[in-house]
């Protein structure tokens, strides 16, 4: 039984898995490094241990400093949020070696899904579609040619061991794929250590929906259904919603299927995502987040379920409170609050001058933020979440808007004005959405 | 005595290994190996490369069940004493957290006390991170005015150690 929580990170995620830690009268410690002294999540705990300088390589992705931050508190388990050590199968070890709990999957679990290539192997073989492409990595550049003709162009390049939009290069014909595969494996191996890539058929326009999973000890894999989260640029999401537009029961169905059958062929535990890529009526494996994600709080909204609490249980050695997938109710969108320029999307850390807080039904905040904290230019620019729920999507629109206009943040530059103009957006409202909406608003990646 | 074979062997161990170093005793012979350097007196640099994602499975000692007392919450630090109001004075900080060990073990006596003169380079405790004893050295050459942590008590990053009056 777990009793005292450490929280290997920083900002709104470290406050979210405080709160759930206090419901269920666990106590907590809160780690930091020197630039996060003033923040909330040092408040917020019972403990807390300053574990390294600003930079996260040698506090928040320091494993020594985090271990022993445990052992000196006395804590006896170990929640990552998402990023820093939240899929460092090698951390996670670590922490099990140490006779702590993982609040996690198992480390085999995160160490298969990490890599891509035998990721898609895996889930294909128990029936998961995938888009066609090379099911090991490419040994020559003739192989990458064939297979391209044989899946039909435009086809992607994908590090084995990628990720988060690195090491990818799209070949819209022959010629390009052959120019760009001995770039894209240099990437790979610069950007992860490991050359191997892997060539799919690409999708030009299609929609990013994920599934969420649970899974406890005693054999229980329960998908809770979808979020949209096609809004996005340079692969991070900005906007995501639940339910998604164009997923009807039917495919609901078919997708928590193919997600429960992804995360049983890896021996899942805990919280997971499955993405996949939709297009046309079908959809596609991409790759399984073995994390909480950024964006749990919006399957929260529409389930009635606490996804945090259910991981701690579960940690715990209990099983899930629910037995079967819950009915979807009401629609809810997240809004992620940068700390960045909403047109330049340049990094806009500082003081925070001045705050003001949306209030009012169907609004739910998870930040860290308040008037006269400084943001540190040395972590990621997420500053706040607002959640909005209503009854229907049209309701939770109309509520967003007026949430986001209650929204002030002074001080620093924000992605709330970016937001407003996504919400008057007529293709936004109707729902016709995909990955490359954002490109009107902000010129592609280059 | 240890033979040649056995010197080469241990030497490539810790040197293969992450752990800080070995000590061993057999038929009145001691050997020391210190495997990799430890860090300096206030830099803070980590004793792991700070990515293992590509690094070998480490194998780390299991933790003791019971900590023998906890850490205080991040406190303010007291300003109030004369001494670190003191200018003249150099602060030894803890560049990991761990715990703080004023003697290299239980029966030693301490590396040094209250007055004692010191030289720069010299050991001056112990802090405790993962069961590997990081011995912390006086960056400047002077007189210990003030040791701040009780010995056992565990420590932070940046927290201060000791005062120096060069």
């Amino acid at each position: 039984m777990i009793q005292k929580v450490l929280i290997a990170n920083r900002g709104e995620i470290a406050l979210r898995i405080i709160a759930a830690c206090r419901e269920l009268g666990l106590s907590t410690v809160a780690v930091f490094s020197e630039a996060d002294r003033d923040s909330q999540h040092v408040r917020m705990a019972d403990e807390a241990v300053c574990i390294g300088p600003p930079f996260s390589k040698a506090s928040y992705l320091n494993v020594t400093a985090v271990i022993s931050a445990a052992e000196i508190t006395g804590a006896d388990a170990i929640h990552p949020g998402y990023g820093f050590l939240a899929e460092n199968a090698a951390f996670a070890e670590v922490v099990e070696e140490c006779g702590l709990t993982w609040v996690g999957p198992p480390p085999s679990a995160i160490r298969l899904m990490g890599d891509k290539a035998t990721a898609r192997r895996t889930v294909a073989q128990r029936g998961v579609p995938v888009l066609p492409g090379s099911a090991t990595p490419l040994t020559s550049r003739e192989e990458a040619v064939r297979l391209a003709y044989e899946v039909g162009f435009p086809v992607i390049l994908k590090a084995s061991a990628g990720g988060g939009g690195k090491g990818m290069r799209v070949a819209a014909d022959e010629r390009e794929l052959r120019h760009c595969f001995d770039t894209a494996r240099h990437e790979a191996e610069r950007a992860f250590g490991v050359a191997d890539v892997y060539l799919e058929k690409y999708l030009t326009a299609p929609r990013h929906i994920e599934i969420q999973v649970m899974a406890d000890s005693f054999g229980r894999v329960i998908a809770l259904g979808e979020r949209e989260c096609s809004i996005q640029r340079r692969h991070q999401k900005l906007i995501e919603e639940a339910p998604s537009p164009v997923v009807t029961e039917e495919l609901r169905r078919q997708m928590c299927d193919a997600a429960a059958a992804a995360a049983e062929a890896v021996g899942y535990r805990s919280a997971g995502t499955v993405e996949f890529l939709y297009d046309d009526g079908k959809f596609y494996f991409m790759e399984m987040n073995t994390r909480i994600q950024v964006e749990h709080p919006v399957t929260e909204e529409v389930t009635g379920l606490d996804l945090v609490v259910e991981q701690l249980a579960v940690a715990s050695g209990q099983p899930l409170s629910f037995r079967r997938r819950p009915k979807i109710s009401g629609h809810a969108i997240e809004f992620r609050i940068n700390a960045e320029d909403p047109v330049t999307f340049a990094p806009s850390p500082g003081q925070i001058t001045e705050l003001a807080l949306p209030v009012g039904p169907g609004v739910r905040l998870e930040t860290h933020i308040y008037a006269g904290y400084r943001v540190p230019p040395y972590y990621d620019s997420l500053v706040a979440k607002l959640i909005v729920r209503g009854r229907d999507r049209a309701e939770a629109i109309t509520r967003s808007r007026r949430a986001l206009s209650m929204f002030r943040v002074g001080g620093i530059k924000t992605s709330i004005p970016l937001h407003q103009r996504i919400l008057q957006d007529p293709d936004f409202q109707e729902g016709r959405l995909s990955t490359r909406f954002m490109e009107r608003f902000a010129p592609p990646a280059s | 005595m240890f033979t040649f074979e056995e010197l080469c062997q241990l030497i490539r161990v810790v040197s293969e290994s992450r752990v800080g170093g070995v000590e061993l005793e057999r038929d009145g012979s001691r050997l020391r190996i210190d495997g990799v350097p430890m860090p300096p007196a206030v830099t803070g640099t980590p004793l792991l490369p700070p990515s293992v994602a590509a690094a070998p499975p480490l194998a780390f000692p299991a933790l003791a069940p019971t900590v023998a007392s906890p850490a205080p919450a991040a406190a303010p630090r007291s300003t109030s004493e004369a001494e670190e109001d003191d200018s003249s004075l150099t602060f030894v900080t803890s560049p990991i957290v761990g715990t703080f060990y004023r003697a290299p073990n239980p029966d030693a006596e301490p590396y040094v006390k209250v007055g004692d003169h010191v030289e720069k380079g010299q050991v001056l405790c112990i802090v405790e991170a993962m069961k590997l004893m990081n011995e912390i050295e006086s960056d400047v050459s002077g007189t210990v005015a003030k040791i701040y942590p009780e010995n056992g008590q565990p420590v932070e990053f940046g927290e201060r150690l000791f005062a120096i009056r060069p």
